[in-house]
């Protein structure tokens, strides 16, 4: 049984986002010339010629600040309940929410420390 | 205003399609960063079959998490090691095949049987109108030292990653770890063009 409300309205977003490519990309084809030169095949047309591969060796930096990131996503998880019940809650959630904010804060000085957030 | 019952048929019948196509899509793709991509398209398509299930706060989690997320960690490290090697074919590639149908269709009959044998017990229990406010105080009342516990747990976990990623614990002595660190700090593109 489906009790959610509201949900209605994502649904009909997402069809409209659904329709816009197919939409697009259906009426430009019924409407542009067939055929041209060997420039409709570059990668941008009337624009900067692409040097090398486009699949590239990214920098391992990146890397480090995306193992960052999951860190503090998984936080935004444990949080986003509590910003939801916040008024219904008082005090001492706040405290206690303050708490775990407190242990994470030690986790970014220590990847600040170590460096892990400095593009070196 | 409510999703009618017909509409929560076809969408998870939609949903179920993106789902096993975009799982068949991970499986048979040679390129890799296709499938890593396709695997961000099963997870938001299990999001959406949460959110039939009345799951919102799980649905939101898993797009926060697993594709905002591990997905896109997923892609760095296909991104990182990926170096473009022709293989060559294996010989007698047909035994690992065969082998590896056995063991997946083995496994598939497994799961379906016990998916369509076991009594499921469906609950008459009304459900909530969403989650979020009950998981909320459950983790500022009775689940307390879980809620915490996660944030050291979430600690630990970093400290490991930064130190594993770095590798501190490597000593300096060891001959050859700057070559690996040469090769996998290649500039993203020609110096020439960086100046400009």
């Amino acid at each position: 049984m489906f009790v959610l409300n509201g949900y209605e309205y994502l649904l009909g977003f997402l069809l409209t986002c659904s329709l816009v490519p197919i939409l697009a990309l259906s009426a430009s084809k019924l409407l542009r010339p067939s055929g041209g030169g060997p420039e409709r095949r570059t990668t941008y047309e009337s624009g900067m010629e692409p040097i090398g591969g486009a699949w590239i060796q990214f920098n391992i930096r990146y890397y480090m600040f995306a193992l960052v990131f999951v860190v503090f996503d998984v936080e935004t998880v444990f949080l986003y309940p509590w910003a939801v019940a916040f008024s219904q809650l008082g005090l001492l959630a706040f405290i206690e929410a303050l708490v775990f904010i407190a242990i994470l804060v030690i986790a970014l000085v220590y990847a600040w420390r170590k460096g892990a957030l400095e593009w070196s | 205003m409510q999703i009618a019952e017909g509409v929560q048929l076809v969408t998870f019948g939609i949903l179920s399609l993106l789902m096993l196509g975009a799982a068949l899509g991970v499986v048979l793709f040679a390129n890799i960063v296709y499938s890593a991509f396709l695997l961000g398209g099963v997870f938001i398509s299990m999001a959406g079959i949460y959110i039939l299930l009345n799951a919102d706060f799980v649905s939101a989690a898993q797009i926060l998490v697993y594709v905002g997320a591990v997905n896109v960690l997923i892609l760095f490290a296909i991104m990182l090691v990926n170096k473009r090697e022709d293989f060559k074919p294996l010989k007698n590639s047909w035994i690992r095949q065969g082998m590896t149908v056995v063991v997946c269709g083995g496994l598939f009959a497994l799961l379906g049987s016990v998916s369509l044998v076991t009594p499921w017990k469906i609950s008459t229990v009304m459900p909530l109108a969403s989650s979020t406010v009950p998981i909320a105080k459950h983790f500022f009342t009775d689940f307390l030292l879980p809620f915490e516990l996660a944030s050291v747990l979430l600690l630990m976990s970093m400290v490991g990653a930064i130190i594993l990623a770095r590798r501190d614990f490597v000593p300096d002595t060891v001959t050859g770890i700057t070559s690996t660190q040469d090769s996998l700090t290649l500039p993203e593109r020609p110096r020439e063009l960086a100046g400009k």
